[in-house]
């Protein structure tokens, strides 16, 4: 069976995590790459980044006694993910272009 | 300086209590403390904080939800206060207004809206029931051949009656809520 479709906010938070980010950097970040359209609240980055661990799509980092603060990072079983994800993504615009511009 | 506020929400008066606390912050009395029926408030520069208030499964010591307040501490939102109930907490939870000028929003997706959602479905309904109970057992007593009508049985068990309306009036909100958010799901995320 293919991938079922991932939401917006998992797909830009496994994008975002290519670099280690904390909870907060990835709020920003994702903010950042969708130029202020996608503003993740807390609550729900707080879940799917649950969801994600457990599915072993990202890893948590050693936390870091300084920062106190827990950074992640994407797994190469994220990376699978996301690249048919990419390729689902790139099939709805081929075919957006196509029959809606005729090219 | 400290100021104690007594002052009743019911349970289905949540958005209103956010609203006072909210409105206070805006007075300058940031709310450190919240018990069933008191609110502490400690002075503070006006419009400094926004609250918000939420409801979460488990106690609030319970490691599962002290992680989740550790997370939010990152994002700048702290855990004030919270009352235990059994399995269940209130939270009430600030942040410095200007980082949040439009509200603390925890949920910026459909699926999570419907499960918190979900959770406070249920919570009236076990309110509801759990009045119901309490308003047949008094309408019954105060009913009882034996004892004549006994007053207290009975404005007991009418009070207790409006409660489970209340209660079952927000339960069907919910239940209308969640429908239109599982409707909203099948074409939007």
């Amino acid at each position: 069976m293919a991938q079922q479709a991932l939401t917006e906010a998992v797909y830009y938070i496994l994008l975002s995590l290519y670099k280690p980010l904390h909870g907060y950097g990835i709020i920003q970040n994702v903010n950042e790459l969708s130029k202020g359209r996608v503003k993740l609240a807390a609550g729900t980055l707080y879940g799917a980044i649950n969801t994600l661990v457990e599915k072993g799509w990202i890893d948590q980092l050693p936390e870091n006694p300084e920062s106190r603060k827990k950074e992640y990072v994407i797994t190469t079983a994220g990376k699978a993910v996301l690249a048919e994800e990419y390729s689902r993504l790139k099939e709805l615009v081929d075919n957006g272009r196509s029959l809606m511009e005729g090219k | 300086m400290r100021k104690v506020v007594h002052k009743i929400f019911w349970i289905w008066e949540l958005e209103k209590e956010q609203a006072w606390i909210n409105d206070m912050a805006d007075h300058g009395y940031a709310l450190v403390r919240a018990g069933r029926f008191s609110f502490e408030f400690d002075d503070s520069e006006p419009g400094q904080y926004i609250y918000k208030e939420i409801f979460l499964k488990g106690s609030s010591y319970s490691s599962k939800n002290i992680e989740y307040f550790k997370f939010l501490e990152e994002m700048g939102i702290t855990e004030v206060c919270a009352i235990n109930y059994p399995a269940t907490c209130w939270v009430y939870l600030r942040a410095l207004k200007e980082d949040y000028p439009g509200g603390i929003e925890l949920y910026s997706d459909v699926e999570s809206k419907i499960t918190y959602e979900r959770v406070m479905m249920w919570y009236m309904l076990f309110a509801a029931i759990v009045c119901g109970l309490g308003a047949a057992l008094n309408l019954f007593m105060a009913f009882t051949p034996y004892n004549g009508v006994s007053y207290l049985n009975l404005f007991v068990g009418i009070g207790v009656l409006v409660i489970m309306i209340f209660a079952l009036v927000d339960f069907i909100k919910r239940v209308i809520r969640i429908t239109k958010l599982k409707k909203e799901r099948k074409i939007h995320e």
